[in-house]
């Protein structure tokens, strides 16, 4: 019920916010908007079934490069965004089947291979992508842009909450905990991991391509710019990994903070956000979500927050790094 | 066509002795603690930019930059394993990632600042060329071949010959056992991020006179040496090696026949297969650090 509240009231936020706010507001908006939504896909993913996705900004990257092709073809900016997503979830499909076998590091260095392969095709298909030089687009008018990454975003984030009291995330949570075991269980751990993977596919395309409209430009650095895959998973751990609110309070807060850092500090932006995100590694692993919750403000409900305090007690705790099978 | 095969085949086995060097040391950190070092390609790039300006700036001779620099990575190394690595060598998997993400890009950015964005090269360093096997080879490229596997080969003999090689290797395979046994796990960490660091500082002074440099060199670089130390077997130290020879191979006459780009996308491209088909990699059966 909480969580319903808190949502609608973010709702008239977000539909309000274009009448009254100037149009740097809009424009933050959407880049909050924005990494919402990758972080809340990111989260299904990489807290939920626990995988390490260090390659998401690929799904983001695709999905930039098929909407400015498309919207430089003629196409609507929308259908475009729509085409992009699938586009998306096809790759999603074809590379989780695959990629999802591995696990740990092998699943890590996957990803990130793929992202780097996406700039490099991006770059080396110059006849198509203008290589380095980049595509250039007509402006368009923000404020539908911004509705549609509004709507984007509350939808990932209503999913979330549904899929924290549902079969399929206490599913997903199974595979995180002991996917052998799941399996034992009679968990179809396959069909699941793919499923959750093209969810977590679907929105990174759709947003490159809406991204690609609002800067009206795309090149490959920033189609598949690492900061944004860093940025991505450090908002969710901030905010907290694998829970319901994490990832919109961690979006938020480091939004926010990046904006202040680049607005002060243009030269030293990104590295200082380096050492944010080093320190909220280091002091806060469990993020901000968590740690209210574990002082008890009710606010954050999570029915599941028990069984996730089993699993985390169940947990041995490793000694100094234990022998792990090559597999792993 | 006329394919300048021995050309080609000499220049895929320059390039692979660098990257069996900075995979080799990635690959160690890898065997040892179990966590992926995203910020090992930046300890190559600043250690070329460093060399630079040593060499161009300062005008330190370049034999000078070979024992400076690594030396100064090394400890750069034990400050990154003592501030960060340490305290999240047992936490889930995804923190040390991200945290090596973030020193890594901490680190791009900082090189940026003093260096620019801008290439920076060596000229006239070991200039001139030598026949070899029929091909002319710049002497720059073979120096840094010859120092490169020397060291590789040297490394390896470490590892297999002396007690702290042994212990190295021990954590490696079994850290109960090595614990049990009174290795001390903290200083053997301590030891193999250095050596890893340092061998990553020592390919970038390699690089300089050869390659130009610039800050964003690192992650270039990183992918190539994962892509070797998949192929040859995450854990395995000579598969990399091997793996490194093959993988300049395949860049050199792919880059020939399809464009430096796709190219060096090829690297990525075999290594993915090699995940898929046999992640343990090629030489990562019977093969042991």
């Amino acid at each position: 019920m909480k969580t319903l509240a808190l949502l609608l009231a973010l709702v008239a936020l977000l539909a309000v916010l274009p009448f009254v706010g100037s149009d740097y507001a809009l424009s933050f908006t959407i880049q909050i908007l924005m990494f919402t939504s990758l972080a809340y896909s990111w989260n299904i993913i990489g807290g939920y079934a626990g995988y390490t996705h260090f390659g998401q900004v690929a799904f983001f990257g695709l999905g930039a490069y098929v909407g400015a092709l498309l919207v430089g073809a003629g196409w609507h900016w929308l259908a475009a965004a729509a085409a992009a997503s699938l586009a998306a979830i096809a790759l999603a499909l074809v590379l989780g089947s695959a990629m999802l076998r591995l696990k740990g590091s092998f699943f890590a260095i996957g990803m990130y291979g793929l992202a780097r392969v996406g700039e490099n095709f991006a770059l080396g298909f110059d006849g198509i992508t203008q290589g380095g030089t980049g595509l250039y687009l007509t402006p368009t008018d923000l404020t539908p842009i911004y509705a549609v990454l509004a709507a984007i975003a509350l939808a990932l984030i209503a999913f979330t909450h549904r899929l924290d009291n549902a079969r399929f995330g206490l599913q997903l949570l199974a595979i995180r905990e002991d996917e052998t075991a799941a399996e034992a269980l009679g968990v179809r751990t396959t069909r699941l991991k793919i499923t959750a993977f093209m969810i977590s596919a679907a929105a990174p395309g759709a947003v490159g391509a809406l991204y690609a409209s609002y800067l009206a430009f795309i090149d490959p650095a920033t189609a598949f710019a690492p900061m944004t895959e860093l940025t991505t998973i450090a908002m969710v751990l901030l905010g907290g990994l694998g829970t319901v609110l994490g990832p919109l309070v961690g979006a938020v807060v480091l939004s926010v903070v990046n904006e202040l850092l680049w607005s002060r500090f243009p030269e030293l932006y990104l590295g200082l956000v380096g050492i944010i995100i080093l320190g909220a590694v280091l002091f806060m692993p469990r993020g901000i979500v968590n740690a209210f919750a574990k002082r008890r403000w009710r606010w954050v409900s999570a029915p599941r927050a028990g069984l996730r305090r089993l699993a985390d007690a169940a947990r041995p705790v490793p000694a100094a790094s234990p022998a792990r099978t090559p597999a792993e | 066509m006329n394919v300048p095969v021995l050309e080609l085949l000499v220049g895929g086995i320059l390039l692979g002795g660098l990257y069996a060097l900075m995979a080799g040391g990635l690959n160690l950190i890898f065997g040892v603690m179990r966590v992926i070092n995203f910020a090992h390609g930046e300890f190559l790039a600043i250690g070329a930019l460093v060399t630079v300006s040593l060499v161009a700036g300062a005008q330190m001779p370049y034999w000078a930059a070979l024992l400076i620099v690594p030396a100064g990575a090394a400890l750069a190394g034990l400050v990154l394993q003592k501030v960060v690595i340490r305290r999240l060598v047992d936490a889930p998997l995804i923190m040390s990632l991200l945290a090596t993400y973030a020193v890594s890009t901490v680190l791009v950015n900082v090189a940026i600042l003093i260096w620019g964005g801008g290439y920076r090269g060596l000229p006239g360093i070991l200039a001139g060329s030598v026949r070899v096997a029929g091909v002319d080879v710049s002497q720059s490229r073979l120096v840094a071949f010859a120092v490169a596997v020397g060291t590789s080969l040297g490394v390896w003999i470490f590892l297999r010959a002396t007690r702290t090689g042994r212990a190295i290797r021990s954590v490696a395979q079994a850290p109960e056992l090595a614990i049990i046994s009174g290795i001390s796990v903290e200083r053997v960490r301590n030891i193999t991020f250095a050596l890893g660091s340092a061998m990553a500082g020592l390919a970038g002074v390699l690089m300089a006179p050869t390659f130009a440099s610039d800050a964003q060199l690192g992650s270039r670089f990183l992918i190539k040496a994962f892509a070797v130390i998949i192929v040859g077997g995450m854990g395995s130290y000579p598969g990399a090696i091997a793996a490194a020879m093959l993988l300049g191979i395949l860049e050199v006459f792919g880059g020939y026949a399809f464009g430096q780009v796709i190219g060096s996308a090829m690297l990525y491209l075999v290594m993915l297969a090699v995940l898929l088909i046999r992640p343990r990699g090629l030489f990562g059966a019977q093969v042991r650090v």
